[in-house]
């Protein structure tokens, strides 16, 4: 009745993954501290030191760099193979913790001299020896599905962008590229948010999301025309943006992506609608909603590039929308999806030698619940207070939400020191 | 899913004690799970061979469950060797859980 004798594939080393984690962590950290000494300069342009400072800190430093640990454990489930060197990965984690300080620094104190253009570099070392990683542990397995179709294209996407951006630092000092680099912001930018952002939390979400839900829900078919509309709609901004520079073009653009997102949205309320544990954790909750979250910076693009046809940029509008994306969606979801992978990655640590032997802690109370609540409470209603304090420019509302959103990242990292220091 | 086994009484101690094995990451035990599939107990060379699976083939907490099946099943019959066999064919899937796992799940 039953065949095979099946050996088991090796899990990543943990101490490939926690550096990660451990760095994601305190950048979110900097970065809630950045904004709550930074919020004057929300009242003026968002090309401003502090603003570019913190973006970067929020993006490479706590969404990459989260998202780098999270797929180095993850590489094995959804390439259906192991990792093909520990080596690059470690590598990838060393030159990016160098690099990110040194370009947030030199946004900072806006010296687009050495500290930004060698931060540039060791970023774009770091990402090119994890899309080397990934590609040969994917030809080693000469099988590519669905899951992992998404993350190696998000990753070849993140390397455009980090490479783009790496001439965007460049073209400050030499004028390598037609015009300015604040004109290629928003090129940039997008690059990341749908090219690596976007692709990679559906590769990995639609893997992760029926799993943990234990759901019966599976529809590769949507998840490649996901794939397709997500790649086009950023294809087709890419064209737009370089060779048809007329605002209205670009609603195509996101009419396509949002179809997309909207596909998605569908896969996972399916997922949600078939799954067997009825019962939906607090930590499954942040990570849905971060689902619907999705939709809103996709609203606000509509927005601004409606608002673009008829006026000129609204640069309020543009601060909130990046806010949205980098506090809000992506925050929202590695706040969730930390609490769900990395107590796993530890206890796999801890209690490797010790499972059978007598009883072993759930993962789950690895970390205080209660903590865990009240940073929820605390994101939350310091993302919904900072949002309308950008918008109607109140410096009052903006200190009291970034202080919200700083007690955020103290209970994340105090939970997140919890796991790390766990002891049997 | 019923387990298959040439020796029923043993069979019971044997998942009795497997009972403590726990998949973490869904907080279940993997027998209500449905991974034990197959237990034969060689009374003359007094080993167990059990097949399971586990609920995906790059499960990222494989090898600890593997390992404590195999502690479990060698504390449960000291005087026994233990042989394990992975198996993902038939590939597990959610009807596998038991009404007891299932109820368990939303408690």
């Amino acid at each position: 009745m039953f065949s095979g004798n099946n050996n088991l594939v090796k899990n990543t080393s943990h101490k490939v993954v926690l550096p990660f984690y451990l760095f994601a962590a305190f950048a979110f950290l900097a970065a809630t501290i950045l904004l709550f000494l930074s919020t004057g300069s929300l009242n003026q342009h968002y090309f401003n030191p502090k603003i570019l400072a913190i973006t970067h800190i929020m993006a490479l430093g706590w969404g990459t760099m989260m998202i780098l640990g999270a797929s180095h454990q993850l590489v094995p489930v959804l390439i259906e193979g192991k990792l093909f060197s520990n080596i690059l990965a470690h590598f990838s984690f060393v030159t990016a913790a160098i690099g990110i300080p040194l370009l947030a620094y030199g946004f900072y104190v806006f010296n687009m001299g050495w500290p930004a253009q060698w931060g540039a570099i060791l970023i774009n070392t770091a990402i090119l020896s994890y899309l080397g990683n990934l590609t040969l542990s994917m030809i080693k397995r000469k099988k590519l599905n669905v899951h992992a179709t998404f993350v190696l294209t998000a990753a070849l996407w993140l390397f455009v962008t980090t490479l783009v951006g790496l001439l965007l630092v460049y073209n400050f000092s030499v004028p390598i590229l037609p015009t300015n680099s604040l004109h290629y912001l928003s090129l940039h930018a997008h690059l990341g948010i749908i090219g690596w952002f976007l692709l990679l939390v559906i590769g990995v979400g639609s893997r992760l999301i029926p799993m943990f839900l234990i759901s019966k829900y599976s529809n590769t078919k949507l998840l490649w025309v996901i794939y397709g509309l997500i790649n086009a709609g950023l294809l087709s901004f890419i064209i737009f943006f370089l060779y048809v520079p007329q605002t209205s073009f670009y609603l195509i653009s996101l009419a396509t992506i949002l179809f997309g997102i909207g596909s998605f949205g569908y896969y996972c309320l399916h997922s949600f609608k078939q799954r067997i544990r009825k019962k939906v954790d607090e930590i499954m909750k942040i990570s849905l909603l971060s689902v619907i979250m999705m939709l809103l910076p996709v609203i606000l693009l509509f927005i601004i590039i409606v608002w673009l046809l008829f006026n000129s940029v609204n640069p309020q509008l543009v601060l909130v929308y990046g806010f949205v994306v980098f506090f809000g969606w992506i925050t929202a979801i590695i706040l969730g999806m930390t609490f769900k992978t990395l107590p796993f990655i530890v206890w796999n640590k801890v209690y490797h030698l010790k499972a059978g032997l007598g009883k072993t802690p759930n993962p789950k109370d690895m970390f205080s619940s209660k903590i865990f609540g009240l940073m929820s409470i605390a994101y939350l209603a310091g993302f919904i207070m900072f949002m309308v304090g950008i918008y109607f420019a109140n410096n009052l509302l903006l200190k009291s939400a970034s202080l919200l959103l700083l007690l955020a990242a103290l209970f994340y990292n105090w939970n997140v020191l919890k796991i790390f220091f766990h002891k049997s | 899913m019923n387990v298959i086994t040439n020796n029923s009484i043993n069979c019971t101690l044997a998942l009795e004690a497997l009972r403590d094995v726990i998949d973490p990451e869904i907080g279940l035990n993997v027998v209500d799970l449905g991974l034990i599939y197959q237990m034969d107990f060689d009374e003359e060379n007094s080993k167990i061979n059990t097949v399971f699976t586990l609920t995906t083939q790059f499960c990222p907490m494989g090898e600890s469950i593997t390992e404590a099946i195999k502690r479990a099943l060698e504390n449960a019959f000291p005087l026994m060797e233990v042989a394990l066999e992975l198996t993902f064919d038939p590939a597990w899937n959610q009807e596998m859980i038991s009404e007891a796992g299932i109820n368990f799940l939303n408690q």
